[in-house]
């Protein structure tokens, strides 16, 4: 008997595609919800059943809190999985769920609400004996005092909506006359992305680095920890390679990091699966960045080096059954690695990349698994967060997920929109992400200017030539007519010079 | 072929048959050369007892070329005609989006990196920044416009 009848997924991407497939294996069935843009998205096809939800806006559709629920009453389903990102940590929607008399796979609103809060979390964490950055979380949002605050704490000092995550909003501000923009630009972003406009700021430490520790509760006051991750390499606060073990961590700072994780958690009576972020600075220490209410991005890491499917535990968790583990049954094997393949352009300041996806070939081989959201065909809209897929490699040791992972990306073939795939390649090859020697500045520090890939060599000019030549295109525009998966067929007029 | 490369480079590519097989003139460089498609987008390309697989899609004058784990894009440019070179002054729409801020106004004076206005798009904000010092001569959008690529946002003098 599964322990749900069906499970709507709230969600788009490759996080509603990796939801759908561990519901496939638990034998239950599963409703997609998709926007106009997302009509014919990968997502609604992992799916059994898929239902239109709203126009592209995210605003209309993913954030629709009405839609998803009466979808989801509508389509049978007696539970929802909000996936990451759009309502996932949000408060009311777990409270429209539950009117609904459907079960929202995640955490209780309250633990969403007081860890949504990074005013208000802060000042708990403070209170449970969890270590916090310097910062100013007060209620008077004026400029006059953000500004007052940000001298007391000094320059740089980091701006960041009260509500959110994600790295939307976040800013940091190396100079006294430019906070007044980024406070202003902060705001903006926290309005449009989380409805609320009210800014926390924080002493910005350099050169730290990021690390969060996974933990797992269910309802009958068991909690354990699946170790941490650390997300160190970022662009714009965006994480980009994410791994696990972090090679910053001696065992005891491992044992202290993830005690306070566990204490973070148990401060909110936290149920389901989250994650409890911190920043580590250069002497070691770490401090409580925020509690993420939900399923991480790189929840894989950690299904790697444990072998658990997160997923399915928080199904179970879900239903109401116990954790079916202690912490001594949560055995770490070896190191994982997850590069973030997104549409955006490295040689270009990361600036997004959308369009059709002409081709993809996907990465094989031992010890490789990848989470893809689009495929032939798909249309990456500017509509929607530019992460595309997630490639994780496991191995026995560090050097040997490094390995996989170059090897992986070598053979992942994304062609029709720009990815920072060149980026991610520059980053596993320099000597101090080799030496483990990682910081939040990583990417500006080492990488920030990425030259031109330039022109292919000639042989790949001369094999191109021949598949174009072995391919002939047929006189005029059939474009409409041809499918996206044959490359040739109708794409126009054309010819090869003197061959003719 | 012209085959136009992202900076300014551009190369000469012919193909011919031969009794041999195909043979490709790269820049006025022979190379022989035999390649089968093996899945939709997917090659194989054959060059003695050389195996190498590759990627390529066209749409139409652009192609798309995945080689030994780099992407490519190119263009084509048709014989005789070059192609105009869609030069990025700064002052266009990088990407399509939405004005979320414009932040100069006409008669201004602007200094390099200045910040003109700002288009969101994927939920990212990006600024757009004046390539030189200069004066706004217009503005050519307002806030909440949405832009596509290439369209002029700003003229600068």
């Amino acid at each position: 008997m599964p322990l749900f009848r069906k499970i709507l997924i709230a969600n788009r991407g490759e996080i509603a595609v990796r939801v759908a497939r561990t519901c496939r294996v638990m034998g239950i069935p599963t409703v997609a919800v998709y926007s106009e843009a997302d009509r014919e998205a990968l997502h609604t096809r992992e799916a059994d059943e898929a239902v239109p939800i709203g126009p592209a806006e995210a605003a209309r559709s993913y954030l629709n809190i009405n839609a998803l629920v009466s979808a989801a009453t509508k389509a049978g389903a007696d539970a929802i999985h909000p996936g990451y990102g759009f309502l996932s940590q949000s408060g009311d929607f777990v409270d429209a769920v539950s009117a609904a008399g459907l079960t929202f796979i995640g955490p209780p609103a309250e633990a969403h609400r007081r860890m949504g809060d990074k005013q208000g979390a802060r000042r708990l964490m403070a209170s449970a004996g969890v270590p916090i950055v310097p910062g100013y979380d007060g209620d008077d949002q004026s400029d006059a005092t953000l500004r007052a605050q940000a001298q007391r704490l000094g320059f740089p000092v980091m701006v960041k909506p009260s509500r959110g995550g994600g790295g939307k909003g976040m800013h940091v501000v190396g100079r006294p006359e430019d906070l007044g923009s980024a406070l202003a630009a902060s705001r903006r972003e926290a309005t449009a992305a989380f409805g609320h406009d009210a800014l926390v700021l924080e002493r910005f430490v350099e050169r730290a680095r990021h690390v969060e520790v996974q933990v797992l509760a269910d309802g009958h006051g068991r909690m354990v920890h699946l170790f941490e991750r650390e997300c160190s390499i970022q662009r714009r606060h965006q994480k980009v390679i994410e791994e696990t073990p972090s090679p910053a961590l001696t065992p005891e700072q491992r044992a202290r990091l993830c005690a306070a994780g566990l204490a973070a958690a148990r401060s909110v009576s936290y149920v389901n699966a989250g994650t409890v972020e911190f920043m580590l600075d250069r002497a070691g220490e770490f401090y409580f960045l925020e509690m993420n209410t939900r399923l991480q991005v790189e929840h894989p890491v950690t299904e790697a080096l444990t072998s658990l499917d997160i997923v399915r535990l928080q199904i179970e968790v879900a239903a109401g059954k116990p954790l079916p583990l202690g912490q001594q049954d949560v055995v770490a094997r070896g190191h994982a690695l997850e590069c973030r393949l997104y549409a955006e352009d490295p040689e270009r300041d990361d600036l997004p990349s959308p369009g059709t996806i002409l081709h993809l070939t996907p990465p094989e081989g031992p010890g490789v698994r990848f989470d893809c959201g689009v495929a032939a065909g798909s249309e990456v809209s500017v509509h929607y967060d530019p992460l595309l897929a997630k490639v994780v490699t496991w191995g026995r040791d560090r050097a040997e997920s490094i390995e996989r992972m170059r090897a992986a990306l070598d053979r992942t073939a994304v062609l029709g929109v720009v990815t920072n795939k060149a980026r991610l390649r520059a980053i596993l090859e320099h000597p101090a992400f080799l030496a483990g020697d990682l910081h939040t500045g990583f990417i500006e520090e080492h990488l920030g200017e990425l030259t031109s890939r330039g022109c292919p060599p000639a042989e790949a000019l001369a094999a191109l030539a021949a598949a174009l030549r072995r391919r002939r295109p047929v006189d005029g525009d059939g474009q409409a007519a041809a499918p996206a998966s044959d490359p040739w067929t109708g794409l126009g007029p054309w010819r090869i010079a003197g061959g003719a | 072929m012209k085959l136009l490369c992202p900076g300014e480079d551009e190369h000469d590519v012919e193909v011919r048959e031969s009794a041999a097989g195909l043979i490709a003139i790269v820049d006025g460089e022979s190379l022989a050369v035999e390649v089968s498609e093996v899945a939709p987008g997917t090659f194989v390309a054959r060059s003695g007892e050389r195996r190498e697989t590759f990627h390529c899609v066209r749409k139409g004058d652009e192609i798309h070329l995945s080689w030994r784990g780099t992407a490519y894009r190119l263009e084509v440019g048709r014989s005789g005609s070059s192609l105009p070179r869609q030069a990025l002054r700064g002052l266009e729409a990088p990407m399509p989006g939405k004005v979320i801020a414009v932040k100069a106004s006409p008669g201004q004076t602007v200094a390099k990196g200045d910040e003109i206005l700002v288009v969101e798009a994927m939920k990212m904000e990006n600024a757009i920044r004046a390539p030189r010092d200069g004066t706004i001569k217009s503005i050519a959008v307002k806030l909440g416009d949405m832009v596509s690529p290439g369209v002029t946002l700003a003229e600068l003098e």
